[in-house]
């Protein structure tokens, strides 16, 4: 059944979630829609790469639309997604050495036409994390997790991840400083 | 800044985030999963066309292997000539018999040995 893209733009997610699970191709892209940001810029924090991120983010998507009918509970599809990119991005990076490219930001900067400064800043400074610490740093200030949340997320001790957040925004606090004063001075 | 929750770190995360109204990744993503399941259609028709062809090619040995074993199944190990004492031993005295009492003795000496 087709339903127009008025209606669909007006459900609840939770509506759109039923319908894809039901092989409803336009609620997912509906849903896709509303989604995709955050998981690219969730992809993007994590890579510094922004085609590696879309390319990430798309698998997401796929992976997402072929396990759909295993998402019993609707309201819970951002933490599911969630845990899907990040899985994505941990896979990825154990198939390859996420230093790789670090330290490489000429190459990197061509691929940020689309992408503001503080962007390009951002990911470039995330890029000399190492990456425990660097997924830690994104799930903290990126999806605003607590520490609690994010060792139970990662499976590390708590104390593990406190020392990777308190070394990660010391690595960030060094690398951004030309960023502290005109936030302050903005405020 | 501190070394704990730093919060120009924190608006620096929300400025870079972006919007990417108007591009063209969910079509990429609808292209990719269209692509997908048209290959997934094709290996199964694939598949199917095979298990049809190997099907009509196996299907005459097949079923002579089955009238074989239909006849041979209730043939009698020992002759009785007695026709009542036949007809009270049928149920054991045939090879069907002796491969599900085979079968039977077989599974119950595994479950003794693993107990």
């Amino acid at each position: 059944m087709r339903y127009t893209s008025d209606f669909l733009a007006r459900s609840p997610e939770s509506v759109l979630v039923g319908l894809s699970r039901t092989g409803n191709r336009d609620a997912f892209a509906e849903l896709m829609a509303r989604r995709q940001a955050w998981i690219r810029n969730l992809m993007r924090r994590c890579s510094g790469d922004c085609v590696l991120a879309d390319d990430l983010s798309q698998q997401v998507f796929m992976q997402a639309w072929r396990s759909i009918r295993q998402l019993h509970d609707a309201d819970r599809l951002g933490p599911w997604l969630k845990r899907m990119a990040i899985n994505m991005w941990l896979q990825h990076s154990r198939r390859n050495d996420p230093l790789r490219g670090a330290g490489e930001h000429d190459d990197a900067d061509s691929q940020h036409k689309d992408t503001t400064s503080v962007a390009v800043d951002l990911d470039r400074s995330l890029a000399t994390l190492a990456p425990d610490v660097r997924l830690c740093i994104v799930l903290s200030y990126h999806e605003r997790m607590t520490h609690r949340e994010i060792a139970e997320f990662t499976r590390q001790p708590l104390g593990t991840i406190k020392s990777h957040i308190r070394r990660g925004t010391k690595k960030l606090q060094e690398e951004l400083a030309a960023y502290a004063e005109p936030l302050e001075e903005a405020e | 800044m501190t070394t704990s929750h730093d919060l120009n770190l924190q608006k620096l995360f929300t400025q870079a985030e972006q919007d990417f109204r108007g591009d063209s990744f969910a079509e990429d993503v609808l292209k990719r999963i269209d692509r997908e399941r048209r290959k997934t259609l094709l290996v199964w028709s694939v598949l199917i066309v095979l298990a049809l062809a190997g099907l009509a090619l196996l299907a005459s040995p097949v079923f002579t292997a089955i009238g074989m074993a239909t006849q041979l199944l209730p043939v009698s190990l020992v002759e009785i000539e007695t026709e009542w004492l036949r007809l009270l031993l049928s149920p054991i005295n045939s090879v069907a018999a002796t491969i599900a009492l085979g079968a039977l003795g077989i599974h119950k000496f595994f479950r003794w040995i693993l107990r």
